[in-house]
């Protein structure tokens, strides 16, 4: 399948980055809740992507994160989970008889109940995955697991205002 | 064999996740923090460059602060001078000779914070002196309020510290009052807040005791402040104080520190290493 370039998309990937880089790196509320605002693109990456390009892409952005984070691979690790066990996701979500014409995720096109725990079960795949490889200490388990819930909670409120804000399509 | 190259072909997703798990996996845990240096952070060249624009940017609204705590600074460095001067000894006493080795012992290089962070649990800053400024991996790096941190690896021109704020990082530590010895270490949760551990129950601790570094420490030079004690409790094991410290150093707007070289270090090394190992 050739593979256009598009401009959007490409400039939405490096907002994303560069807002989480540059702005969100050292901001919390209560040191408990992060907003990982570079999983924008591969939550709304459209469904017909090749999975292996998926997987290459995840990777970069989460190694590209984690150069600037001085966490040594561990975005790259949580980032590579969550794009490979994506396609699955959908197709359990999905029910057997719908969404055959649909090509991207969003709010508008799926009902409430589709997109809040799909995007909720990624973000705390994610956010899990990256803090109990960064606590790396059973005795911070506890801490780690809250952090991961308020952080994927955090990161539904400012996704769902994105989708708001999403007047055209994504792609 | 065909087939084998099918099966691979189909499952060409599944290994490529496989493989690149493995390598940012592999890249988490042999992360080894003095074996060498590491390029795939803050140390290196272009993204120090990329967050020092940024930093700048952020420095210009923070001027004030930093003149607040320079001009402080001066205030102390003044009264020092003065308290030496006074202490100077009256000539026909015998003098304590300081040889010369000794006395420029402890030497210090100013560097500007390019990159930090408190909110991880593990935290480090890069700052802008590297190898060529003559900084070398395990020197004590603080800021005019306390410790901040040691330095873990060098490049050429910029160099990564581990912070104290870091789960992986203690300090050996003593109360200045009494000189009971413990080590501080930071449990992970507020930036202002570190563990002063292992103090027994039954030595005297009471808020609002400074903290200071030991004269026990390979890294860190005697006496520098750590911060001052704000709760004391009993750990649950009932044998030690659990002591709560507010740290001297506000690393939130942390933004010059000073690199200490220690100039003996490497002979006190030398000599522990011929104390007689018992068999």
């Amino acid at each position: 399948m050739p593979i256009k370039f598009k401009f959007r998309p490409f400039l939405t990937v490096v907002f994303c980055l560069a807002f989480q880089i540059f702005f969100l790196r050292d901001i919390s509320i209560g040191s408990y809740a992060f907003c990982f605002i570079y999983l924008w693109p591969i939550v709304k990456a459209p469904l017909d992507v090749p999975p292996i390009l998926f997987v290459i892409f995840a990777f970069i952005l989460g190694w590209f994160v984690d150069i600037f984070y001085n966490t040594h691979g561990m975005h790259a690790a949580a980032c590579l989970v969550i794009a490979f066990l994506r396609p699955s996701l959908i197709n359990v979500l999905t029910p057997a008889n719908g969404y055959d014409d649909r090509s991207n995720i969003s709010l508008k096109e799926m009902s409430w109940l589709w997109y809040l725990p799909f995007v909720f079960i990624i973000l705390l795949t994610h956010h899990l995955i990256l803090f109990l490889l960064e606590a790396s200490d059973t005795s911070l388990l506890w801490m780690s697991l809250f952090r991961s819930i308020f952080s994927a909670v955090l990161g539904l409120l400012v996704f769902l205002t994105f989708e708001l804000f999403d007047k055209k399509e994504f792609v | 064999m065909l087939q084998l190259f099918q099966f691979l072909l189909r499952q060409k997703t599944l290994l490529l996740f496989v493989l690149l798990e493995v390598l940012s996996l592999w890249s988490v845990f042999t992360y080894n923090d003095y074996q060498h240096t590491w390029y795939f952070n803050t140390s290196n060249q272009w993204a120090a460059r990329i967050l020092s624009d940024v930093e700048a940017v952020k420095t210009y609204h923070q001027l004030r602060l930093v003149n607040d705590t320079l001009a402080s600074e001066n205030a102390q460095l003044r009264n020092q001078i003065y308290q030496l001067r006074a202490q100077v000894q009256p000539k026909g006493e015998i003098p304590y000779f300081t040889s010369k080795a000794s006395m420029n012992n402890y030497q210090a290089t100013m560097a500007k914070v390019i990159v930090q962070s408190t909110a991880l649990t593990q935290n480090y800053i890069t700052i802008d002196k590297g190898s060529q400024d003559g900084i070398r991996a395990g020197m004590a790096v603080i800021s005019s309020t306390g410790v901040v941190g040691k330095v873990m690896s060098c490049t050429a021109n910029l160099s990564l510290v581990i912070s104290v704020l870091n789960t992986n990082n203690s300090i050996s530590a003593k109360i200045k009052s009494n000189g009971e010895l413990g080590y501080v270490k930071w449990a992970g949760i507020q930036p202002e807040v570190v563990d002063l551990l292992d103090i027994s129950k039954y030595k005297k601790v009471v808020r609002g005791d400074t903290v200071v570094t030991s004269d026990y420490n390979a890294v860190f030079p005697p006496n520098v402040p750590i911060g001052i004690v704000a709760q004391v409790g009993l750990k649950k094991d009932g044998n030690f104080h659990d002591v709560k410290l507010m740290l001297g150093t506000n690393f939130s707007t942390l933004k010059y520190v000073y690199i200490i070289k220690n100039a003996l270090a490497w002979q006190q090394v030398k000599l522990n290493e011929s104390i007689p190992k018992a068999d």
